[in-house]
């Protein structure tokens, strides 16, 4: 009885004390895989130009470039907020539509103006399996010219910054702009 | 027994009428944003450039004169509201962004508005509401 009582004790303090970080959702365990091999990427019109290069900081700390990114495959850029009411009633979505995007066009959300735990909680609610910057100056929404959340961005692979949507897009206008603008 | 349920009576009175010296009424903050943005009308919204702290769930108090806090809570989505009415046959047109929050305070001779512990800015009283320009 008593070798009983003290495996218990030992399982439970293991449980209990094991000190591990929980998994920051929007951090390091949602970048992108490898490029898919003959992805058909659509090439950006002649003379578009460029989209503003930054660098930033997941939700867990990661760094992130967004360059990285677009050398290989083309990029969208979600704005938005826990506190967003809009970006929330779309948010399932377009969360959904990363996912089946996920590798071929690598969707970054960019995050002003919350709280962890609130962003967090956002991010678990609504499945959203993709890395999200924390833009805690606004640094990186004033550089889109992104005045309030939700809006979104299109970046070619290579860099061109094909198109921006002030207000967002719901997930199936988005699909379809993806189609258009950046797959071939 | 008596004595004692009497003075328990008068105890309970006397509280009663100290809580309800100060009336408090109902009335509605008004904060209108007035960035301009280029939003469609009626949607929810947020301040935009340098007013981006207005925005839902953003902590808010309400302070009398004297600087003591007579209301609180938090501030629901934005409104975008038109700011002309000339139809531009587009959906996205000028708006600022109206916050209206229910409130219940203390007869004071005047009010302001702290959002998010920026500095306060003053409630002006317009037919029945409590009103703040944001810029002022």
């Amino acid at each position: 009885m008593r070798a009983v009582a003290a495996l218990l004790a030992v399982v439970l303090c293991l449980a209990a004390c094991d000190g591990a970080e929980p998994v920051r959702a929007g951090g390091a365990a949602t970048l992108p895989g490898p490029v898919p091999s003959g992805l058909a990427a659509r090439p950006a019109p002649p003379g578009t130009p460029g989209a503003p290069v930054f660098t930033g900081t997941l939700t867990d700390g990661t760094a992130l470039a967004a360059a990285d990114l677009w050398a290989g495959r083309p990029v969208v850029l979600l704005f938005f907020s826990s506190w967003c009411t809009t970006c929330a009633e779309r948010q399932d979505a377009l969360s959904e539509l990363a996912r089946a995007y996920r590798d071929r066009v690598v969707f970054v959300g960019v995050v002003t103006g919350d709280e962890p735990a609130d962003l967090d909680a956002y991010l678990r609610a609504h499945k959203a399996e993709f890395p999200v910057v924390v833009d805690a100056d606004g640094t990186v929404s004033r550089a889109y010219a992104v005045r309030e959340p939700g809006a979104v961005a299109v970046v070619a692979k290579g860099g061109a910054l094909l198109r921006g949507w002030p207000g967002g897009l719901d997930a199936s206008t988005l699909d379809t702009r993806i189609r258009e603008l950046l797959l071939a | 027994m008596a004595r004692s349920l009497a003075g328990f009576a008068a105890t309970v009175l006397l509280a009663v009428a100290a809580s309800g010296c100060e009336s408090s009424s109902q009335t509605t903050v008004r904060v209108l944003v007035r960035d301009i943005n280029i939003r469609e009308e009626g949607v929810d919204c947020a301040g935009t450039g340098a007013y981006t702290f207005f925005h839902n769930r953003a902590p808010f108090r309400v302070l009398d004169g004297e600087g003591a806090t007579v209301a609180d809570g938090r501030l629901p989505p934005g409104k975008a509201v038109r700011t002309f009415e000339e139809d531009l046959e587009v959906d996205r047109i000028p708006t600022y962004c109206e916050f209206a929050v229910p409130v219940s305070v203390p007869s004071r001779a005047g009010y302001q508005l702290v959002v998010d512990d920026q500095p306060a800015i003053p409630l002006t009283s317009d037919q029945g509401f409590l009103v703040a320009v944001v810029p002022s």
